[in-house]
């Protein structure tokens, strides 16, 4: 394990670089990062949508985050990688496919976090931004959803994570990511198998567990901080 | 300034509000007291829209609050509305909290508001506690941050849902001198309160509601020196000495 580590663990870290694209762990993380980073925008819209008091956002909406959470994520790669070079009309490379299917993928796991995070503020801070008379707007983009995101930091951080694991789909359309990277070594060798998957399990799960651990720590101090902050006294009798 | 006709709400099946009529007139204070679940709350917070109301008009000088033709928004900048439980925005300063609607609503450039903040605060004593976030505050300084919040919009009016029921008894005088120096200073308010030394010193009027009504009201003096319904009897008796 130890010998193949030395001889490929450039190929794991960033696939054929310098002499050909950009692959492996590297390129695992920019999917996963720059996938998820894009999907925010439209988690927030579908977020608020669903919260909407308006039915012909919410409907939709719901319809959109159950339809997308009941299929599995492979199902939306064969989907982006048929059907949008047909739309575009020009064939796409596994990485951008994996990446537009990230998107919308955790586009509608991203909205369920940050819609639990507004559900979860306290009634209070709604109806002081409206006894100031502020509108919708500022109220949700000052008031609600600053503090929405900061207490659900901890479980984006692990969707994150989720989304790391599932970039290895990325293999079966040639993503030339880390799961690629160890197929490829697993091809040059032919016979040990078992040693260049168990790397490849090790780095994932060092990985995760790292990003894991550091989720939790947030929470910790997410609820520290929070705990400092609102005290209601029992009214006095 | 303030006039409730015939106000009724419901809550489902519960009748919260059953007819409430009376007024309350510009730069007086009055002074709500009652049972827990009397409708106190509910009455206040139906003066700017936070609870609609399903029978009657309360009316802010001429403009009926429940009219569809209105600003809400607009109406709402002119009453301001303390709570029980503070709720100051978390992740801001106390000066981020009063510059938010500044900036927001007023309009006004970023330097300025900043100034009228820390004016703001000063008035409720707090002007060196302009970059501290409300977790690092005490209770007595949150609820006067949230009053300064309020006055920085310019209200005519302020509502006050029993603003030192969730304060260690030591903190409560601070804020009720707030309050007090705001009644002498002309402005129209509405307190919920079970503090009856500030209702006898600085209200005008006393209402004592039970079930939805106002079962009783009155100067001060006489509500508490000679009480009529047989309630408003037994709830002075208990609560009298606060
Ligand atoms: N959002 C709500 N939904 C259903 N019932 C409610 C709601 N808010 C208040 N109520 C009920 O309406 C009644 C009046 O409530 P309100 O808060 O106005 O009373 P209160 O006089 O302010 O009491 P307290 O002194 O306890 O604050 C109570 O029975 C209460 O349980
Ligand atoms: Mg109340």
């Amino acid at each position: 394990m130890v010998q193949i580590l030395q001889d490929y663990w450039l190929l794991f870290l960033v696939g054929q670089y310098p002499h050909g694209p950009i692959g492996g762990l590297a390129m695992t993380l920019f999917m996963a990062a720059v996938g998820l980073s894009l999907s925010f925008p439209f988690a927030v819209a579908l977020a608020l949508a669903r919260l909407s008091p308006y039915r012909w956002l919410r409907l939709p909406a719901t319809a959109i985050v159950h339809v997308v959470r009941g299929l599995p994520l492979i199902m939306f790669i064969f989907w982006v990688y048929f059907v949008v070079p047909l739309v575009i009309g020009r064939p796409v490379g596994g990485v951008e496919t994996l990446v537009i299917t990230l998107v919308v993928y955790e586009a509608s796991y991203l909205s369920e976090i940050i819609r639990a995070g507004i559900l979860g503020l306290p009634k209070g801070q709604v109806e002081a931004a409206k006894a100031l008379g502020l509108g919708y707007f500022p109220t949700t983009f000052r008031v609600v959803l600053p503090q929405a995101l900061h207490n659900m930091l901890p479980s984006m951080v692990s969707q994150f994570v989720s989304t790391i694991k599932e970039t290895s789909l990325g293999y079966v359309i040639s993503a030339n990511e880390l799961t690629f990277a160890a197929a490829q070594v697993n091809n040059q060798l032919m016979t040990r198998p078992f040693e260049v998957y168990g790397l490849l399990a090790l780095t994932y799960f060092a990985l995760c567990f790292a990003l894991t651990s550091a989720a939790r720590l947030l929470e910790r101090r997410i609820a520290s901080e929070r705990g400092g902050g609102l005290s209601l006294a029992a009214a006095p009798a | 300034m303030i006039r409730f006709e015939n106000v009724e709400k419901w809550f489902g099946s519960l009748h919260v509000l059953a007819g409430v009529s009376g007024e309350v007139k510009r730069g007086e204070v009055t002074v709500v007291l009652g049972p827990s679940g009397s409708g106190k709350s509910t009455l206040i917070r139906a003066v700017t829209r936070l609870e609609p109301i399903q029978r009657g008009r309360i009316l802010i000088g001429d403009v009926d609050v429940a009219s569809r033709e209105i600003n809400i928004n607009r109406l709402r900048q002119r009453i301001g509305f303390v709570f029980q439980a503070f709720n100051l925005f978390p992740h801001l300063t106390a000066l981020g909290n009063i510059t938010l609607g500044l900036e927001r609503l007023r309009r006004i450039p970023k330097a300025q508001a900043k100034e009228r903040a820390i004016q703001e605060l000063a008035r409720v004593g707090l002007a060196d506690k302009a970059n501290t976030v409300p977790a690092k505050l005490s209770g007595g300084q949150r609820q006067r941050v949230a009053i300064a919040r309020a006055l920085a919009m310019d209200p005519e009016i302020m509502l006050f849902d029993e603003p030192t029921s969730a304060l260690d008894p030591e903190k409560v005088g601070e804020v009720l001198q707030v309050m007090k120096a705001l009644a002498k200073s002309g402005m129209t308010m509405i307190v919920v309160t079970h503090e009856m030394g500030f209702a006898r010193e600085v209200a005008n009027t006393v209402w004592f509601m039970d079930e939805g009504k106002i079962a009783e009201s009155g100067a001060p003096g006489l509500v508490f020196g000679t009480p009529e319904n047989p309630r408003l009897k037994r709830f002075l008796a208990r609560d009298g000495d606060h």
